[in-house]
């Protein structure tokens, strides 16, 4: 059995952004040299997501729009606000992000595909993305292989 | 528009910095008190060209006495301006201090610093205790202008009573060629620091407020509820500069706020570059 775990860095450049992992993660798992196992993606973010879509750049551009529309960052006046818009002590700061945390939440943290022959077993139009909320951030994900 | 100058950061997260000096990692968790992470001081200059800012003055805090520690040397100040040029440094010194005024001197004459950074509450000194006129007099002789932290502080253990804007009038009234910013808009004491704008003209206020809710709806309830919006349009247009309080603040998200209250597009040309130029006597 091998365990193997990576963290890797991407930086978003803008506000909202979806950086496609897919190369990086079939590039993990190539050099675990696994035939058959698991491998798990996961962001170390709580304003961010790991979502698996078709990788074309008018999606890119509508799964963070849509996700803002859900959760945006500022509410229309008048409609609803956060708790989390307070004062955080242990950051020194106002937490403002509330629809960043939620579009987190909604788009979800981590995926997990089966690996085969040493291969990542994925649907042909099938894309690992990590989405970026609140960017520009330089931002880590964890990446870990389990197999034989 | 040209690009504007966020007139109010903290370099205290940027990565190369404290891989430079580890020191600087309890100096922005214990000192300054920041929990987010830390990043490549690209990530800033990303931030800075999403919302059309071009430059971004830098600050350093010198609580040698009420901390006994520096948030960031005016060294330091100096050696993250050499890694980018959209970087404008600014120096602090301890008033409280033997020698103040001759490191404020040094720190622009010889570093090339071009203000001061000066936080009353943080640094335990009330802005009208005469101990602080001898810096004040000698950065009215350089030249440069003075960034006070004014209003409330998240900081444990700063007062609020040093940053009234009332201990500020001896200052403005007695250094009358000396600018001075008064960051925050002096929150919560917005009308009382708007009066003294109003009075002084060598007085100027920062946009970098945020006490509650999130930037946008706070500055509408500050700069339009607190105060007409129309005083700052028509009144102190020049002597109102855009200032974020990176990373309290993100720049981005201070930018937002400014933008949506309704200010004219000439005002706005002043708020974001014209004034802050004007106090970096004429070039940024």
């Amino acid at each position: 059995m091998i365990i193997r775990s990576r963290r890797i860095e991407v930086i978003s450049r803008k506000e909202f952004e979806m950086i496609d992992l897919t190369p990086q993660v079939e590039a993990f798992v190539q050099e675990c040299a696994v035939a058959d196992g698991m491998v798990f993606v996961m962001t170390a973010h709580t304003t961010s997501s790991i979502v698996v879509t078709e990788g074309v750049e008018c999606l890119e551009r509508d799964v963070p729009l849509h996700l803002e529309r859900l959760a945006p960052k500022n509410p229309e006046p008048g409609t609803f606000g956060y708790y989390h818009n307070r004062l955080l002590d242990f950051d020194g700061r106002l937490g403002f992000n509330a629809g960043d945390h939620l579009k987190s939440i909604l788009g979800g943290v981590s995926a997990m595909f089966a690996i085969e022959n040493g291969a990542v077993l994925k649907g042909s139009r099938q894309r690992v993305y990590f989405v970026e909320y609140d960017g520009p951030l330089a931002r880590t994900i964890f990446l870990q292989v389990t197999g034989t | 528009m040209k690009g504007g100058i966020d007139f109010h950061t903290h370099p205290v997260l940027a990565r190369e910095m404290v891989a430079l000096h580890p020191e600087l990692e309890r100096a922005a968790r214990e000192i300054f008190f920041v929990g987010n992470n830390f990043q490549p001081l690209e990530v800033m200059l990303l931030e800075m060209d999403l919302c059309g800012i071009d430059k971004a003055v830098v600050v350093p805090v010198d609580a040698t006495t009420s901390r006994n520690a520096t948030v960031y040397t005016n060294e330091q100040i100096v050696e993250i301006c050499a890694m980018s040029d959209r970087l404008i440094g600014f120096a602090s010194v301890d008033p409280r201090q033997a020698g103040a005024p001759e490191k404020l001197e040094h720190a622009v004459s010889t570093l090339g610093l071009r203000g001061l950074k000066l936080a009353p509450a943080f640094q335990e000194f009330s802005p009208d205790d005469p101990l602080a006129f001898p810096v004040y007099e000698k950065a009215s002789t350089l030249g440069i202008p003075i960034l006070f932290h004014a209003g409330l502080s998240w900081q444990p253990g700063a007062k609020l009573k040093y940053g009234h804007p009332l201990r500020f009038e001896d200052v403005a009234a007695t250094f009358p060629e000396l600018n001075i910013v008064l960051a925050h808009l002096a929150w919560p004491w917005v009308v009382d620091a708007v009066a003294l704008a109003l009075k002084y003209p060598n007085v100027y206020l920062d946009t970098a407020a945020l006490y509650f809710d999130n930037p946008v709806d706070f500055l509408r309830y500050a700069m339009t509820q607190q105060v007409p919006l129309t005083v700052f349009e028509r009144s102190l247009r020049k002597q109102l500069v855009f200032g974020s309080d990176n990373p309290r603040i993100e720049t981005k998200a201070m930018a937002k706020a400014v933008r949506s209250l309704g200010l004219s597009e000439e005002c706005l040309e002043l708020v974001f570059r014209g004034n802050a130029e004007r106090l970096l006597g004429g070039r940024a």
